[in-house]
């Protein structure tokens, strides 16, 4: 019961956070009524959708201070597990999804028992490789597709069971649940005993350890944690494109999309991912469309993406809310 | 030269002989099945406790530099002990292989007659030890109600009842003024009481305390020196403390251990330690001691 509470509790944040939270709730309910069309609506599902990996990789990221560069085999994970129990035995997402964060958190035990010896920059390089082996073991494995993936069966009508539908209007309602549960599912963390051991893991790991708190447990706890949420939105991944390959769902770009993102918008605050994605999958998306189809331009989308990166990372290494909260205290 | 300091300590080193025998007939008492129940009417815990905190010939060595050289000593419940020592004496070293972020290369750490040689940091604290950092970290990630509610939340899962113990831990030691700051906004005496209060939030039963007052003025000294008296008279907490300012390690230690080289070169009571020629030797230096 006090988790719940604590979880629906947004008291302490301030009048105006509170205020765009709930205008922004709002616009989320009735945006696909606003007429949009469907590029708009494709990116703000991708836009949720990298909220919610943001606000996994938050835990473990944000909280904890691991810099973790791997998410990608845990999105892989989630839909590969979801794309395969489909097109094998016809399992339905709503049962498959469960099943990929199951493996995807004994996965995440198993990886993180080793890798949290690792601290700093080894971990961090570590997470990417075993993300890396990962990805190369399913493109060479022909039963699960190799290299051209696998494509899950279309249904003849829309089906709810299998998460296939004709309009984005319903993958937009499904990723916006799944976005606030995970909302209030940060919201209950930060608050928790485990999210205040992490922040003081992420102050000082030996002054955590003095106080009683098992650093490395924590971290893999955090960490499994992550690779829930991230499985998660594998699996929604999976049944939204209908399609799963290794370079698509298990790439290293999109492991450091998902990290970027959220130290972008401010790594360890509440809303830190949502901004990030809030400003980087449009700019994604729509400089990737517009300047990456005139000739003699592709790329350039790429280098205004990393100077904005570079810039905001070297006036506020906490992010743009690190910048919003500098300018709140003045 | 020196033999008053060997011949007081000597009892003691008898503890090194006598200790391990009955350590490992307590070992044997365990593994055997048959005594394990009523162990023939012997209530071992009378027995094997000896003192409440037992250092048994502690080596650590680091690359052939001896940082603890068998050093043995006990502490009782309810004591105040003071540690000192010149620089790179091994004081903090002690500390850092009692509560485990070192492992000790031999020797013994037991406490409550239970050995805690070579357990994590935060297992010690889990059977009782907390302890302070000479030079905190101060980061301004978390607020000084949150650093103590982390220290709240090693013994409470719940959070409001966390938050409650670690108010009442914050007016205790003065603090509840300076609750919402973060650690980088305060001046040094504070940070070094919060770090204090995390400690104490933890519940131990032995505090540790390194080098509390180094820093300070001398009037924040004496106020923390009250804080300390406070802490041992209040919650009954059994202090050891590392201080290189002598006006906080003489009036308040009930006795003194003193380090120099890695070696425990005396143990007594303030009053006599000050007199005590290798201890004065080791702090001014052979040259000058042969002046006095």
């Amino acid at each position: 019961m006090e988790a719940l509470r604590d979880a629906f509790d947004f008291r302490d944040f301030s009048k105006v956070e509170q205020i765009i939270l709930v205008l922004f709730s709002i616009f989320l309910f009735i945006f696909p009524w606003l007429g949009f069309g469907s590029f708009v609506k494709t990116v703000m599902i991708y836009f949720l959708l990298f909220s919610l990996f943001g606000m996994g990789w938050n835990t473990i990221g944000g909280y904890g201070g691991q810099v973790e560069l791997g998410k990608a085999q845990y999105v892989g994970i989630g839909a590969y597990t979801v794309a395969l129990l489909m097109v094998w035995w016809k399992i339905p997402f709503w049962v498959s999804m469960p099943i990929g964060v199951l493996i995807a958190v004994g996965y995440s035990f198993m990886i993180g028992y080793p890798l949290f010896r690792l601290k700093g920059h080894y971990f961090a390089i570590a997470t990417i490789c075993t993300s890396l082996v990962l990805q190369d073991l399913f493109i060479n494995w022909k039963l699960v597709g190799a290299a051209k993936g696998i494509e899950l069966p279309i249904r003849d009508h829309p089906d709810f069971l299998y998460m296939q539908f004709k309009s984005d209007t319903y993958y937009f309602y499904f990723i916006m649940v799944l976005f606030f549960a995970g909302l209030f599912y940060m919201n209950w963390f930060r608050k928790s005993r485990l999210g205040y051991q992490l922040r003081m893991i992420k102050d000082d790991e030996e002054a955590a350890e003095s106080l009683g708190i098992d650093a490395r447990w924590c971290k893999i706890k955090a960490y499994s944690i992550a690779s829930a949420f991230v499985a998660v939105g594998g699996g929604f991944l999976a049944v939204f494109n209908l399609y799963v390959d290794p370079y698509s769902v298990m790439d290293l770009d999109l492991s450091i999309k998902i990290a970027l993102m959220a130290m972008l918008g401010g790594a360890g605050s509440m809303w830190g991912p949502i901004i990030g994605a809030a400003f980087l999958i449009p700019l994604d998306r729509f400089l990737g469309s517009w300047l990456g189809g005139q000739k003699g331009l592709i790329g350039v989308d790429f280098m205004i993406y990393a100077a904005m990166i570079m810039v905001v990372s070297a006036y506020q290494p906490r992010g743009i809310w690190g910048i919003i909260e500098q300018f709140r205290r003045k | 030269m020196g033999t008053e300091g060997r011949a007081r300590i000597s009892p003691k080193f008898c503890n090194c002989i006598s200790l391990p025998a009955l350590y490992a007939s307590r070992q044997f008492f365990h593994t055997f099945p048959f005594t394990k129940g009523g162990r023939g009417g012997i209530d071992e815990e009378e027995v094997y406790i000896v003192a409440f905190l037992q250092v048994i010939d502690l080596v650590k060595d680091f690359g052939g530099v001896a940082a603890n050289d068998h050093v043995s000593f006990d502490i009782d419940q309810g004591e105040i002990i003071g540690l000192i020592g010149p620089n790179g004496a091994g004081k903090t070293t002690l500390f850092n292989c009692i509560v485990g972020y070192h492992k000790p290369d031999s020797g013994k750490v037991l406490f409550k007659g239970k050995e805690i040689t070579g357990l994590k940091p935060f297992m010690t604290n889990r059977e009782g030890i907390g302890r302070t950092f000479q030079i905190m970290k101060v980061t301004a990630g978390m607020t000084v109600l949150e650093n103590v509610m982390v220290g709240a939340f090693c013994r409470i899962d719940r959070r409001p009842i966390a938050r409650k113990e670690a108010s009442e831990i914050l007016a205790f030691l003065g603090l509840e003024r300076v609750k919402e700051y973060h650690l980088n906004e305060l001046p040094i005496a504070s940070q070094k009481k919060v770090g204090l209060a995390r400690a104490l939030a933890t519940q131990p039963e032995l505090l540790m305390l390194d080098e509390v007052a180094s820093g300070l003025n001398p009037k924040e000294t004496e106020e923390m020196v009250d804080l300390i008296k406070k802490i041992h008279h209040e919650k009954k907490i059994t202090l050891f403390l590392i201080e290189h300012v002598m006006e906080v390690v003489m009036p308040i230690s009930q006795r003194v251990i003193v380090l120099d080289g890695g070696e425990k070169i005396a143990e007594g009571l303030p009053k006599e330690i000050v007199k005590n020629e290798r201890v004065i030797r080791a702090y001014l230096g052979e040259k000058y001691a042969k002046g006095l």
